[in-house]
């Protein structure tokens, strides 16, 4: 329902362009900042925040490529498994088939890409429902990275070897051997890209009209299905990206792991203002809300908390956020 | 008024078993603003989706700006300069009016879309529509009315020549109706040429220059609106057919107690301080045109959508319903006009329908008492002689005479004694029509109340004891049987609202 | 093919059914050839261990799918339960009997939550499942320090639980479960909460506008799917003693593929138990298959997914052809 009264429709969206729910969760992240630096002396130390940083860019990737899916009304599912599975063939094809590290990573960017190209057609082409599409190539990749790989964890090359540059990409190491974050920069560049494609391309616009009214948006012209499987295509190969982010953060990558990645990525999305229904949602919106799951994430520790609480928190968290969302809506229709 | 630009001539269009449109003839100058209008069912629709290429007409033809056209889509029409207003919205929420405006054209500037460049064009769209509405305003934020404007400016920024209207004003304030007004009147001095559809008779007669006419899917005539009074087109539009023996007076005894009383009920914009009485074994006709609020009415008081106030009395006593469980509790039953949405379970069997309301009663223990369920919808099946080789038969098999003898049995079976016919006669072909007609006379001689809501003129003087007349959300006024006529009916519908 | 369905005996068993019995016996002719071991009773038994929980799994999931929503938190849920359960038997001393009925009450919690967000808050469903999965497997792991949890050997004082699914070599389980899946059927079929959760899932508001109170029984559809996924909890420690906490995901998948196959649609509305069980049967002789060829867990990931999307799309292609 339209809302009847004119002003306060003018109130509420110039809110809405200063980010209103961004803002809360900007807030929201500063104080948790705060909150544990002001509970753990350790917190506060430089290393562990490069180390937050090395645990959260793998998130925010998925968290970035998801957002597109989610605003068209779907969902990826298959991000989590798919990032392992996409790092272990990479890295196979570096350790055992002696392939060079630039193309190894190629591979995986691409695979993660097919993937979603998978995804996008088995939504858009034959109509079956995003999640449980997902759910099954979530469980395919899965499956999937472990036979390609024997079953074995996968050590991408490390910083001392050769090939070892990659993990420079995300953390460069000074004489000193300080480390720099320099991964931060990646991330500001890819959000900033993505918000363009979002909001200033035709892809974005077109992403947003499938999730607001699919059908008002083909009687427009648009060919709603090609840029529905583009949504999902860009899920997949922002969770190729989001593999090599890992790799370059951990040591050796696990077969059978991941499941539950897509959930810190996609409770980040929503918690920062993608709309659970689809139509609306934000890039910067999710970066934020991605990196509250990351701060809880690694903070939670330093208070005496296992990490478990936090797969607790990020169920509560999201559950809460949809619920404003919900009454949001209802009070709208009032 | 410049000179002609558009010409149906002969527009012949069948569908099976209905004969919609008749040799129906429409002519649209430059600068005019064209009215069409007819009941509920007269062809208004059919033709102008024959005109914007939704519907192939069978034969006849259409000249638009000298030359013979057709159109196979509304892309082709559009092309040429015909679009379509549409009652209902085509609105994507979330985005801007202008993107809105544009989307499927956006405007580039190498790989970005040139939002600065589609506001501007957006704005210089909204400054020749003397219209003030921010483009980078996101569509939900906008009324209802601003959102119509919207569509228009969407129409014209096709380069319309022709702009087909199709009840603009339905959802709008009179504020906007103004502004709306305003608009049409600045497209006429641009040399469009406008056909407007309503039922509002007070409009015609303020914006339109002609008015056409039809009737049951013929062409009646063309009048010049400063030149015909509101009579002459009501006149043109009930015509002098005679009707199927229509009711010449109540068949409600003297003194049958009121079973359902309605106090100032309110819900929304479609219902606004609805009062009337429902008596014992009487059939009360609701009328009045699309969306006049009738539907909206009876939805509010079986509680099937929320109302701000009003109170309630079923025989006597007052009643609260705020979910259609208080409503079945308190003996009303409902048959929604949308059999196949909220009326029955199509994917599950007569008796299951027949027992949907009434379950408890079917129970042995905690289980289901099959036999009994069966006999029960066996009996409504034979009492009301709908026809199915048997009670387990799916009622998507069914025809739409049968689904709605089903949903009859379901109220029959719960023992309601106020039932609700929300257009019980849609979609069902004449010799199943006349069998609901029979079985709603029958269950009113048996002291069931019932409203029946309807479109038709016909079935409305054939059924009623008493008729309500809505307009605009309001009741406009009630007639007994014996002293209604069509006219007379019409007026009330249409009247103007000051 | 025509004249097959119009076989009356056909319709009245369902030619979908008769089919997957078809493809189950060719399965399990097909494994029996490749691999001769594959005959032997101690494999049937075996599969017989994974027909169990699975079943219970499915049987659960059925109700859910059948109102037109889904639940893929009954794995991690699964898991959950068992060590929460398991822990109190093993470091609380708690006794087994009512052991076993905390795993089924926290199923039933978990079924509540799940139903009460769906039914009462309108949150989809599959964010409900999301949300739940995360927090099913970090109860779990909290309460239990991370630790997996090994439940009693048969040996032991407090084995005799392991008798639910095995006396000597009679499969004591497989009766149980069947006897659970004819008492699933008849709520589905013949019990006012069935009917309605049936009907709901073809027709909410046609339902709601009959004067059903549906959210009552929407949510009373996710009750019942999750006091089941507490009953599967105890036939997985029963048939494999150890449960480790952070996993159970995979069987998600394979319950909504035992039900999916088995005639239960995606969209709500149609549901069948005997499907169900005969799916879950598919799956099971699927994982032994798959073991009995030499080839791992993994592939049998791969192959549900496909079957799941295949049984799905051809729903969709069912439906797409009635309108």
């Amino acid at each position: 329902m339209a809302n009847r009264n004119g002003t306060a429709g003018k109130t509420k969206s110039s809110l809405d362009r200063l980010g209103g729910q961004k803002f809360v969760v900007l807030l929201v992240i500063v104080g948790l900042f705060i909150f544990f630096s002001l509970m753990s002396p350790n917190f506060r130390k430089y290393t562990t925040f490069v180390s937050i940083l090395d645990y959260s860019y793998y998130i925010v990737l998925m968290s970035i490529g998801v957002t597109f899916p989610l605003i068209t009304g779907g969902v990826d599912l298959s991000i989590g498994t798919g990032l392992i599975c996409y790092s272990l063939v990479g890295g196979y094809l570096i350790s055992f088939y002696h392939v060079p590290v630039w193309a190894g990573m190629l591979v995986t960017v691409l695979f993660g890409s097919a993937i979603g190209l998978l995804n996008g057609c088995l939504v858009a082409l034959m109509d079956i429902p995003p999640f449980l599409v997902t759910l099954c190539t979530c469980m395919i990749t899965r499956g999937l990275g472990s036979i390609i790989v024997g079953g074995f964890g996968i050590t991408w090359p490390t910083a001392i070897q050769p090939g070892g540059w990659f993990r420079n990409i995300f953390k460069l190491s000074t004489a000193s051997n300080t480390k720099i974050p320099i991964g931060i920069i990646w991330v500001v560049i890819l959000v900033l890209v993505m918000s363009f494609v979002l909001n200033h391309t035709k892809v974005g616009r077109y992403t947003i009209g499938i999730g607001s009214n699919k059908e008002a948006a083909r009687l427009s012209g648009v060919n709603v299905k090609a840029y529905h499987i583009l949504a999902y295509v860009i899920s997949g190969t922002f969770a190729g990206l989001a593999a090599i982010a890992y790799s370059a953060v951990f040591s050796t990558v696990q077969p059978g792991t991941g499941a539950g990645f897509e959930l810190e990525a996609i409770g980040g999305a929503i918690i920062g203002g993608v709309s659970a229904s689809g139509g609306a949602g934000t890039v910067t919106g999710s970066l934020l809300g991605v990196l509250v799951i990351c701060l809880l994430k690694t903070g939670l520790p330093f208070i005496g908390l296992t990490a478990n609480w936090q797969q607790n928190i990020t169920g509560l968290v999201l559950i809460g956020a949809v619920m404003i969302d919900v009454i949001k809506k209802r009070r709208e229709v009032k | 008024m410049g000179e002609v630009i558009l010409t149906m001539k002969g527009i012949d269009k069948s569908f099976p078993g209905v004969h919609a449109l008749d040799h129906v003839d429409l002519e649209v100058r430059r600068g005019e603003v064209h009215a069409l209008m007819g009941e509920n069912g007269a062809g208004k629709s059919t033709l102008m989706k024959v005109l914007t290429g939704i519907y192939t007409k069978d034969s006849g033809t259409i000249t638009f700006e000298g030359k013979e056209v057709e159109f196979h889509n509304t892309r082709e029409a559009q092309e040429a300069g015909i679009v379509i207003v549409h009652q209902e919205l085509n609105m994507l929420g979330h985005l801007t009016v202008a993107q809105n405006i544009f989307i499927g054209r956006e405007f580039k500037k190498g790989i970005a879309i040139d939002d600065k460049k589609m506001n501007e064009e957006a704005a210089k769209l909204f400054r020749r529509l003397n219209i003030d509405i921010d483009p980078t305003e996101t569509m939900s934020n906008l009324t209802v009315g601003k959102q119509q404007m919207c569509e228009i400016a969407k129409a014209i920024s096709h380069e319309a020549k022709v702009i087909v209207f199709d009840e603009p004003s339905a959802a709008l304030t009179e504020a906007e109706i103004d502004e709306l007004f305003k608009i049409i009147r600045d497209l006429r001095e641009q040399q469009l040429g406008i056909i407007y559809i309503s039922h509002r008779m007070d409009e015609i007669k303020v914006i339109t220059d002609r008015v056409t006419v039809m009737r049951d899917g013929t062409y009646v005539g063309t009048l010049i609106t400063s030149q015909c009074t509101k009579n002459d087109i009501i006149n043109m539009m009930v015509g002098r057919v005679i009707y199927e023996d229509p009711k010449t007076k109540s068949m409600v005894p003297e003194g049958a107690p009121v079973v359902l009383r309605v106090e100032n009920l309110n819900a929304g914009k479609m219902v606004q301080n609805v009062s009337f009485q429902l008596h014992k074994g009487e059939i009360l006709g609701f009328s009045g045109l699309m969306g006049a609020g009738r539907t909206e009415t009876a939805r509010a008081i079986f509680g099937a959508d929320p109302k701000q106030s009003g109170d309630i009395y079923v025989n006597g006593e007052k009643v609260v319903i705020n979910s259609p469980e208080d409503a079945v509790k308190h003996g009303i039953g409902y048959l929604s006009e949308d059999r196949k949405r909220f009326g029955i379970v199509v994917q599950k069997t007569i008796a299951e329908n027949t027992t949907l309301a009434t379950l408890k009663e079917f129970l042995n223990g905690i289980f289901i008492n099959k036999k009994k369920e069966n006999q029960v919808a066996q009996q409504y099946v034979d009492s009301l002689a709908t026809k199915t080789p048997g009670v387990d038969q799916l009622v998507v098999n069914l025809s739409g005479g049968n689904q709605q003898k089903v949903v009859i049995a379901k109220w029959l079976a719960r023992n309601s004694d106020i039932l609700i016919f929300d257009e019980p006669t849609r979609g069902i072909d004449v010799g199943a029509k006349n069998e609901i007609y029979k079985l709603m006379n029958r269950l009113a001689s048996e002291g069931k109340a019932i409203i029946m809501i309807s479109s038709e003129m016909t079935e409305i003087l054939r059924m009623s004891d008493r008729i309500v007349v809505m307009c605009e959300g309001k009741i406009t006024g009630e007639l007994d049987i014996a002293e209604a006529t069509q006219e007379k009916i019409m007026n009330l519908a249409t009247r103007e609202i000051s | 093919m025509e004249a097959l369905k119009r076989n009356p005996l056909v319709k009245k068993i369902g030619l979908n059914r008769i089919l997957l019995v078809c493809v189950l016996i060719v399965m399990y002719i097909g494994f029996a050839i490749t691999s001769p071991t594959f005959l032997s009773y101690s494999r049937i038994l075996s599969a017989m261990n994974y027909v169990y929980f699975l079943g219970f799994l499915s049987l659960g999931v059925t109700f859910v799918i059948a109102t037109g929503g889904i639940d893929f938190s009954i794995g991690p849920v699964m898991f959950c339960c068992a060590l929460i359960s398991g822990y109190c038997l093993t470091s609380y001393g708690v006794p087994m009997v009512p052991a076993m009925i905390i795993s089924v009450f926290v199923g039933f919690l978990f079924g509540c939550f799940n139903g009460y967000l769906v039914a009462y808050w309108d949150i989809p469903p599959f964010i409900v499942s999301m949300a739940s999965m995360n927090i099913a497997k970090g109860t779990a792991s909290v309460f239990t320090k991370t630790q997996s949890v090994s439940w009693p050997q048969s040996s032991s004082a407090e084995g005799w639980y392991r008798n639910l699914i095995k006396i000597g070599n009679i499969p004591v389980g497989l009766f149980i479960f069947l006897a659970f899946a004819i008492l699933c059927a008849v709520i589905l079929n013949k019990t006012k909460i069935g009917r309605y959760i049936l009907c709901l899932g073809s027709n909410t508001e046609a339902v709601r506008l009959s004067g059903v109170n549906v959210k009552r029984w929407k949510m009373a559809a996710y009750v019942i799917c999750g006091t089941l996924v507490g009953i599967a909890a105890i036939f997985y420690v029963a048939a494999y003693t150890t449960v480790q906490p952070g996993y159970g995901d995979q069987y998600n998948n394979e319950a909504i593929a035992g039900c999916v196959m088995g005639g239960t649609s995606m969209a709500g509305g149609l549901a069948s138990i005997s499907g169900t069980v005969i799916g879950v049967f598919i799956i099971a002789l699927l994982q032994e298959g798959i073991l009995a060829l030499g080839l791992n867990k993994n592939y049998q990931l791969i192959i549900t997914g496909i079957i799941v999307i295949a049984a799905v799309y051809f729903d969709v292609l069912g439906r797409r052809r009635k309108n």
